[in-house]
């Protein structure tokens, strides 16, 4: 059991743009642990679930999720991830475009640990995902028992 | 209360004011029946009365004048037993009856003054009955100086016959006079009750026939007022169920609409983001180069750079702010649109709300603008109390109220009146201002989302009206204005006394 296995970061986003703006940041808050990008919800699920780098399979991980995806709510996936032990601790960063209060609280009542809005004022959203760096790196990850 | 299908109401008014009528003649006409019966049977009991009391008169004059002829036959009766057998008990029966026939004759005479034929008689009887006296008083004088045991003569006895006769022959045909009369009168009675029963069938068969024709108007009244009623409970039930599917339709309709516009602009935001974004990165970017330009210009002044400093110092930051500019401003608008629909899809939850207070929280919020402003803002009490949904009805005050203070006429200090009042089942607000006023051409348009009116100079996204005329459609109101450029403006708001619950609570 390694207890300093990196931390793998998953990110869920439809929008290529995004994914990018989002990575440029990560990286630039001084972050290189390996990011798995994908832009639907069921090879992501495919991944965390079965694949062999994934976090049942392949220790810690951390999430970063949109809720509009193509082909299913990114709430789907946080319920999922949610309501599995192995993965329950795994904390999952919601980074969505709307503001809704209601959707806001829904996120958090299904175990999101934090939720960052996309705003346009990029130099704020650049902040929060530098913000998230800094998250990343204090965070204990908790490990993943086998 | 019903809604009335004008035709329906048209044709049916008519008929109930014909029917109306007949039923105000038929009454009016049993009415003066019942008077001329009442009269006509008053008038026929007095007549029979009067004609009993001449029936009654005739029997008493004929008792009068068999009590007469008696009298006179006792006399006679007696003198002849007097005569014959002297005996003082005749004596005495004479006595009595001659002494009362004068009287008797008196009576009668008195009992009969109105009828000429038996006042002849009378007159006759007069003289005759007095003479008879006389004789029968002479004879009775005669026999009494006579010797006790001479029995007188039948000469006599017979010598007044004639005399008897022709009073007993007089007394006879004022008997029949009598009887004459008593048969007129009699027939007239009974021709008079006969009379009063035609008057009072007559009476009667006509009420019978008035009731009749009374009830069969009410009932075909009744008939044609059950008619119509149904009629309408049809139509109505017609217009409920045409409301309610225009009501289904609208609420798709505005469903449909709210869902659109949240998509689009949460949609829309997305790709904002990456222009937003990339055009940071640009910037970002920018830095070396600029740096990088700043080294060569340093180290090797000789290579010619004139182009490439315009586009990096100048152009490359100019277009990168004018595109900052345009996504801030799209920024804005889709927000604004997608507040407008979460707005559209927020449940409305009326509470009463007492509008003196609610209009006094925003007068507090907006006194510090007002102070920098001058500005005065009067609430003229009372204000209404009405049942409605607490954040949009604040939504819709403050916003105007804002736009008051936002507007005004540059020199010339606000005053700002609010005031309220309960118009049947809804309520009625005018805000007031003195203001700069809006031109008359945009009094439309003002309410349309992202439109303005008037010189730009104030911050705003042409968003507030048209988000309080959207509130104010879902309240269940109205809103009207009323502006002169220059002048100052009034919105007029009316808004249902009591929201009703909300029906279309869309997910």
């Amino acid at each position: 059991v390694n207890t300093h296995q990196p931390v793998n970061i998953i990110m869920i986003e439809d929008d290529d743009g995004h994914a990018r703006l989002i990575e440029r940041n990560i990286r630039r808050a001084g972050i290189s642990n390996t990011i798995h990008h994908f832009t639907d919800g069921t090879s992501a699920l495919e991944f965390i679930f079965n694949g062999s780098e994934g976090p049942i399979l392949n220790g810690p991980a951390m999430v970063l999720l949109d809720l509009n995806l193509p082909d299913m709510s990114g709430t789907d996936i946080l319920t999922r991830i949610k309501s599995v032990d192995k993965l329950k601790r795994t904390p999952v960063v919601v980074l969505t475009t709307t503001d809704d209060k209601v959707e806001i609280q829904r996120c958090y009542d299904l175990g999101c640990n934090v939720y960052i809005t996309k705003p346009v004022n990029y130099e704020s959203f650049a902040d929060a995902i530098r913000q998230l760096g800094l998250f990343l790196a204090v965070i204990q990850v908790p490990e993943v028992t086998e | 209360m019903v809604a009335q299908d004008p035709m329906g109401a048209g044709r049916s008014a008519l008929s109930t004011e014909a029917i109306r009528r007949l039923l105000a003649a038929a009454l009016l006409l049993g009415a003066a029946i019942l008077v001329a019966v009442s009269l006509s049977a008053a008038w026929l009991v007095a007549r029979d009365q009067e004609y009993t009391g001449w029936v009654n008169h005739t029997y008493t004059v004929e008792r009068h004048i068999s009590r007469f002829s008696v009298l006179f036959e006792r006399a006679e009766a007696a003198r002849r037993g007097y005569l014959l057998t002297h005996d003082d008990r005749y004596l005495v029966g004479y006595r009595d009856s001659a002494t009362a026939l004068p009287k008797e004759l008196e009576a009668l005479q008195a009992l009969t003054g109105d009828n000429p034929r038996e006042l002849a008689a009378i007159t006759e009887l007069e003289p005759l009955l007095s003479n008879k006296l006389n004789t029968l008083e002479a004879s009775m004088r005669a026999a009494q100086t006579q010797s006790m045991a001479a029995p007188t003569d039948a000469a006599t006895l017979e010598e007044d016959q004639p005399l008897v006769s022709q009073i007993r022959e007089l007394l006879a045909r004022m008997v029949v006079e009598e009887n004459r009369l008593l048969q007129i009168r009699t027939e007239r009675q009974t021709a008079n009750a006969d009379l009063l029963l035609a008057a009072v069938l007559t009476a009667g068969a006509l009420l019978a026939a008035l009731s009749i024709g009374a009830v069969i108007l009410v009932r075909r009244y009744a008939a044609d007022l059950d008619g119509s009623q149904a009629e309408l409970r049809s139509v109505n039930e017609g217009l409920e169920r045409a409301v309610a599917e225009r009501t289904a339709d609208l609420t798709r309709a505005n469903d449909e609409i709210q869902r659109f516009a949240y998509i689009v602009s949460h949609d829309l935001r997305s790709p904002l983001v990456n222009v937003m974004g990339f055009t940071s990165e640009l910037e970002v970017s920018l830095k070396p180069l600029q740096a990088l330009l700043h080294e060569v210009e340093e180290k090797a002044p000789s290579i010619p750079l004139k182009a490439a400093r315009e586009a990096v110092q100048a152009d490359l930051p100019e277009s990168i702010t004018f595109i900052r500019a345009a996504t801030r401003k799209m920024d804005r608008l889709i927000n604004a649109i997608l507040r407008l629909s979460r707005e559209g899809r927020r449940t409305l939850t009326p509470e009463w709300l007492d509008m003196g207070d609610l209009l006094g929280g925003i007068v507090e919020s907006v006194q510090h603008t007002a102070l920098e402003r001058g500005a005065t803002i009067v609430l003229e009490s009372p204000l209404p109390t009405i049942s409605s949904d607490r954040l949009a009805v604040e939504q819709v005050f403050s916003n105007l109220i804002e736009n008051a203070l936002k507007y005004a006429k540059p020199g010339r200090p606000a005053r700002i009146v609010v005031r309220g009042l309960t118009t049947g089942s809804g309520c009625a607000f005018e805000i007031e201002d003195n203001g700069r006023g809006i031109a008359t051409a945009d009094h439309e348009r003002i309410f349309e989302l992202f439109r303005r009116s008037g010189p730009q100079d104030q911050p705003g996204e042409g968003i507030g009206l048209a988000h309080v005329r959207a509130l104010i459609y879902r309240l269940g109101g109205s809103i009207t204005l009323d502006s002169e450029l220059d002048r100052g403006s009034t919105f007029r708001i009316s808004l249902p006394r009591t929201l009703l619950r909300d029906r279309d609570q869309t997910a």
